[in-house]
């Protein structure tokens, strides 16, 4: 049982309208007395940074109804190659040493960091690599007709394993302390009030134009697939439509998106560590989109930025109350609101989009 | 009722021993049949009793262990993949009415022409094709939903449904149209008007097999039917001599 399609201009407008906004007050206000201090910056960056991540689940799973628990390893994947590069330049230019390679008594670094001292190459893995990932993992699921729950468990499983792999200190990522301790970013030190904001504006400026080019994108003959590939994949097929092709994009596409959020959350958090491969993140990240609702692009941003501007709220304070929260935006989510935040616009007339959030597509 | 003679036209489907096992369970042991282009060809039989099965076979949703699937004598439909043989005109409606409820009826329609089957890239790119529109705009008029042309398929009535997902096909212009149950769930108005609606499909380049449990409606618009029965064809006539049929009484009537 389906409602309309879920099209909301107007509340796009508003949304691409707000981060514009943010974007243009964030180098207008940003360290200036009284206005935006670099430490709020900093958090509204990550934040736009999880937007955009949110934007990126939002294309694969709102869409082309695929639901992966697995976002959070392209995520990292950027945030990881960021990393090295940042820990590259920082030892080629500046001359420190990693910690990581202190520890382990390494005077070299191992060989597959070659290069990563260069910014272009390091952006340049930090689309393809997680592209490439996306590619071979989608192709071999789609071709064996893996779907649904047991499509989203595959993804879940190969990030825990990423995370154990990152584990191990003697991999050449940092083990489980992870990287952290770096010096510059373009040359510039890292942690000067203008680099700070300057981020945190990069983050919010590639939020607005992801946002945007989804928006775009899903309002194309593309868009109008993909939604068929979600509501009767069987369907489409018998209507002579290879689906694997289009699938295979849009999954790819959105690893690459994860990608770059993850390539901007790390220099401004400042540190990363296989922790942020574990299951959490990446479920954390289908809350967001759940709670926001499926299929509405301003939905993800909003459900991100309201979750995650809580969990920072809270992490003052109460940092032991969050699974808790999360569990119960899940069951609010689930119980009361299927649409997510949409549902609180027509409560009067309300038809699910979606069944139960997890639920197998029918044929026959 | 006066029935229009077997129409004799060139064979448009052809099963040649056809044998279709999941696990241990035959459904369908050895099947051969034929259907004429310009005909309309009845499969009936009690639940379970392979009609469906036989669709996933015709169309590629299900392997079958052994027989060949020959479309227009030439086009051998199990070398193909699903996709590839809905392009090579063979048209499915499902059981259950499966239309693209999130889409409008237009564009659901739209989205099943294929200007360009060699390429999705290509059909997307001429997606605001003349073609399209108009082609979309004649079957609207066809299936009765001109004036619902813009609302989602997820709002219409499931008589309707099916209506769109048989107008979906005729986007296609398939040499075999294949309906499951097309009049399940449906009231007598709407039945009537799915029985003209496939009259009025009948063409002499065009082969169409229902499958119903409604036997009125199939003598209506079946020139022929075969009865099946665990797998098996126990009948192939006219519908009338099917009714007098010893053994199809017994399968329907006798257990
Ligand atoms: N995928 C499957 N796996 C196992 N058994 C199946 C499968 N599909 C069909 N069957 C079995 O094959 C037999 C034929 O089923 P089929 O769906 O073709 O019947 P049908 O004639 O279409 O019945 P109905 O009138 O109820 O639609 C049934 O016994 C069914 O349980
Ligand atoms: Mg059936």
């Amino acid at each position: 049982m389906s409602d309309a399609r879920v099209h909301h201009p107007g509340l796009f407008r508003a949304t691409a309208g707000a981060i514009a906004a943010v974007a243009v007050a964030l180098p207008l206000l940003g360290g200036v007395m009284g206005g935006i201090s670099p430490y709020f910056a900093n958090i509204i960056g990550q934040i736009a940074t999880f937007a955009l991540l949110a934007v990126a689940l939002d294309l694969i799973w709102g869409y082309a109804g695929i639901l992966s628990l697995g976002h959070g390893l392209f995520f990292a994947t950027g945030g990881y190659l960021i990393a090295m590069h940042l820990l590259k330049a920082g030892f080629e230019f500046g001359g420190i040493t990693p910690d990581f390679m202190v520890f382990m008594g390494w005077s070299e670094f191992p060989g597959f960091w070659a290069g990563l001292e260069h910014f272009p190459y390091a952006l340049a893995l930090i689309v393809l690599l997680p592209g490439a990932l996306a590619l071979v993992y989608g192709f071999v699921s789609f071709r064996s007709r893996v779907s649904g729950v047991y499509f989203a468990i595959i993804t879940q499983a190969l990030t825990y394993i990423a995370m154990l792999l990152m584990f191990r200190n003697d991999t050449g990522f940092g083990g489980n302390n992870g990287m952290t301790g770096f010096s510059e970013v373009l040359g510039q030190p890292i942690g000067a009030p203008s680099v700070v904001i300057g981020l945190a504006t990069v983050s919010v400026l590639l939020l607005l134009a992801g946002f945007l080019f989804a928006g775009w994108l899903t309002s194309t003959s593309f868009g109008r697939l993909l939604i068929a590939i979600r509501d009767d994949e069987a369907r489409l097929r018998f209507l002579g439509y290879e689906t694997l092709w289009p699938k295979l994009a849009i999954w790819s596409l959105s690893a690459v998106l994860a990608a770059l959020a993850g390539a901007l959350y790390v220099p401004q958090v400042g540190i990363i560590n296989p922790r942020l491969l574990s299951p959490d993140l990446s479920i954390e990240i289908a809350v967001w989109v759940a709670l926001g609702g499926r299929g509405a692009l301003s939905g993800a941003v909003i459900g991100a930025a309201i979750i995650s501007a809580l969990k920072f709220w809270l992490s003052g304070f109460a940092p032991d109350l969050w699974p808790f929260i999360l569990a119960g935006v899940v069951l609010v989510v689930v119980v009361v609101l299927p649409n997510g935040l949409l549902d609180l616009r027509g409560l009067l007339h309300r038809r699910p989009a979606f069944g139960n959030i997890l639920s197998e597509k029918r044929n026959g | 009722m006066d029935k229009v003679e077997v129409p004799s036209g060139d064979q448009a489907l052809r099963v040649d021993g056809l044998r279709v096992a999941f696990g241990d369970f035959v459904a369908i042991p050895n099947l051969s049949f034929l259907v004429n282009f310009g005909e309309v060809h009845g499969v009936i039989g009690p639940n379970g009793a392979g009609k469906t099965t036989l669709l996933d076979a015709i169309t590629g949703k299900t392997r079958p262990a052994e027989g060949r699937i020959l479309l227009n004598r030439t086009t051998d439909l199990l070398a193909l993949d699903e996709p590839e043989r809905a392009l090579a005109g063979v048209g499915r409606k499902f059981q259950k009415p499966s239309v693209f409820e999130a889409l409008s009826v237009r564009e659901n329609l739209e989205l099943a022409l294929r200007l360009r089957p060699r390429s999705i890239l290509g059909e997307l790119r001429n997606w605001s094709d003349p073609r399209r529109k108009a082609r979309a705009d004649e079957v609207l008029d066809e299936i009765g939903l001109a004036a619902r042309a813009e609302t989602p398929a997820g709002a219409l009535a499931h008589g309707q449904k099916q209506w769109l997902e048989i107008g979906m096909l005729l986007m296609q212009r398939p040499k075999l149209l294949m309906l499951d149950e097309p009049v399940a769930g449906m009231t007598a108005t709407e039945t009537a008007h799915t029985a003209e609606l496939i009259r009025r499909l009948r063409a002499p380049e065009r082969a169409i097999l229902v499958i119903e449990h409604d036997m009125d409606f199939v003598e209506e618009i079946a020139d022929r039917v075969t009865v099946l029965h665990g797998g098996d064809p126990i009948f192939e006539g006219r519908m009338a001599d099917a009714r007098a049929d010893a053994r199809v009484r017994e399968v329907y009537l006798g257990r």
